[in-house]
């Protein structure tokens, strides 16, 4: 992880490293905030060009809630009543091929409820509980994405994942 | 407890008998299809190190196309400073200041600002500002004028050999190489010069002369160059006499053998040439004739 340095990020060494570490968070971040839809790669991109811009009056230590807030905001002002559609991968691997069609379908059907009620949770919950279940990530981490409290994050995920089962198990 | 296991599980914190309490829970298969479902959503085509190389690219672009620019910029800023500060040191000379000149043989009147008004003799000029102008009443002359000043604030009329304060009243300035004369015909006139002040009622003349002060008494009530459009003399040294000639008929006159120190009394027209050169040479007996071709008149004694 990013540690704390007496260093400017206008250091491209540093930047390059705090590019490697967290590019990839503030992606997935804004994936699951705002979907697929529209690609939030550029939005990655200028993000860390404001970062560099302002690389003399951010510390290291900020950079983390810098991006994540301007990539967010960035978001915010191009796609707000954007539709949030997530994409997945192939359901199953080749090798399940033995399995019933009526099994395929219940699968895809599954599938497809499942996206609704992503589309359903609150945006809170979503980043919340996709950053834990698909990426791995700790609460602990999360909290500090988000600038929130890690009672926060654990309840975002648990309503998350309530919700979840309310919408595609109909309990 | 089943929510506590369920955070537990969530940030994979479980130990072993939590886990198999978590295991027997009624809702454990649910919930392990959905976390195992939403594995699927994973993105595995972000590319950091491909990004990075973008990203890279993109600000190395931009810095080339910036270099310029943030050379331009202080450039700009001084230039910028330069016309303002130009602007500012020249605008009250401009857009502010008003000027009137007359031409040999020639005389005009001005209105100010406060309906105060300047009749200039020939050869004269009167600066002012037209902006402020009610609380700066300042004019300054060279040659002569005639003034008659609305009352306000103090009205200052600036030469080079002193200057005349009023506040309303009706005078006369007249300033020449070596000779400054103030009359004033109405109200109180205050005359200053190297430090001195005058103060100048009603119908009194100052005259200085090669730095010598004259006063006298007048009967007019308005000079006689504004009125009558005669030039007058009270005991005033030729040589002013000659000048105040070539100015009003825009001609010049050369002296032979006269002493142009002796005092004159008396005047001239500013409409007859003739005449008025009768008037000034008759009383000294002197004689006067015109240079061939030129301009140039000639006065000698018989």
């Amino acid at each position: 992880m990013l540690k704390p340095l007496n260093t400017h990020i206008c250091d491209e060494h540093i930047f390059s490293k705090i590019f490697n570490t967290l590019s990839n968070d503030v992606y997935n971040f804004l994936r699951f905030k705002y979907g697929d839809g529209l690609d939030p790669r550029d939005k990655v991109q200028e993000a860390f060009i404001k970062l560099w811009d302002n690389c003399k009056k951010i510390s290291p230590e900020k950079a983390k809630s810098f991006l994540f807030t301007t990539a967010n905001n960035m978001m915010l002002n191009e796609y707000k009543h954007q539709k949030v559609v997530l994409k997945h991968q192939q359901a199953k691997p080749k090798d399940y091929t033995n399995e019933s069609p009526e099994f395929l379908l219940e699968e895809s059907e599954y599938m497809q409820k499942y996206e609704r009620a992503l589309a359903k949770l609150t945006e809170a919950q979503r980043v919340a509980f996709l950053l834990n279940r698909v990426e791995g990530k700790k609460h602990k981490e999360i909290a500090e994405m988000l600038g929130i409290s890690r009672k926060g994050v654990e309840k975002r995920i648990y309503g998350a994942l309530e919700k979840l089962r309310k919408e595609i198990d109909g309990i | 407890m089943k929510e506590l296991l369920i955070h537990k599980w969530l940030d994979g914190e479980l130990n072993d008998d939590e886990l198999k309490a978590f295991k027997e829970l009624p809702e454990y298969a649910s919930y392990t299809k959905l976390s195992e479902t939403a594995k699927l959503f994973k993105d595995t085509s972000y590319n950091v190190d491909l990004e990075y190389e973008k990203l890279n690219s993109i600000l190395k672009n931009r810095k080339e196309t910036k270099k310029p620019i943030q050379w331009i910029r202080p450039l700009l800023q001084i230039a910028a400073i330069f016309i303002i500060g130009l602007a500012v040191y020249y605008s009250p000379l401009y857009g502010d200041t008003a000027t009137v000149k007359t031409l040999a043989s020639n005389s005009t009147e001005v209105a100010l600002p406060d309906n105060s008004t300047v009749k200039l003799n020939a050869a004269s000029s009167i600066k002012y500002h037209k902006r402020n102008w009610k609380n700066n009443r300042e004019v300054n002359l060279v040659g002569e004028a005639y003034f008659k000043v609305e009352k306000g604030s103090q009205f200052d009329v600036v030469t080079w050999s002193g200057k005349v304060s009023v506040l309303g009243t009706q005078f006369n300035v007249k300033q020449r190489v070596n000779y400054f004369e103030v009359t004033c015909y109405e109200g109180l006139v205050s005359v200053s010069f190297k430090g001195k002040e005058i103060k100048l009622p009603a119908g009194k003349t100052v005259k200085l002369i090669d730095g010598q002060l004259f006063e006298e008494q007048t009967k007019d009530t308005v000079p006689s160059w504004a009125k009558k459009n005669i030039s007058s003399f009270k005991s005033v040294p030729y040589a002013q006499v000659i000048h105040e000639f070539e100015r009003q008929y825009n001609t010049k006159i050369e002296v032979k053998n006269i002493d142009t120190t002796q005092l004159f009394t008396g005047s001239f027209t500013n409409k007859d040439k003739e005449l008025a050169l009768k008037s000034i040479t008759l009383p000294l007996q002197l004689k006067y004739y015109t240079k061939n071709n030129t301009n140039v008149i000639v006065l000698t004694k018989e």
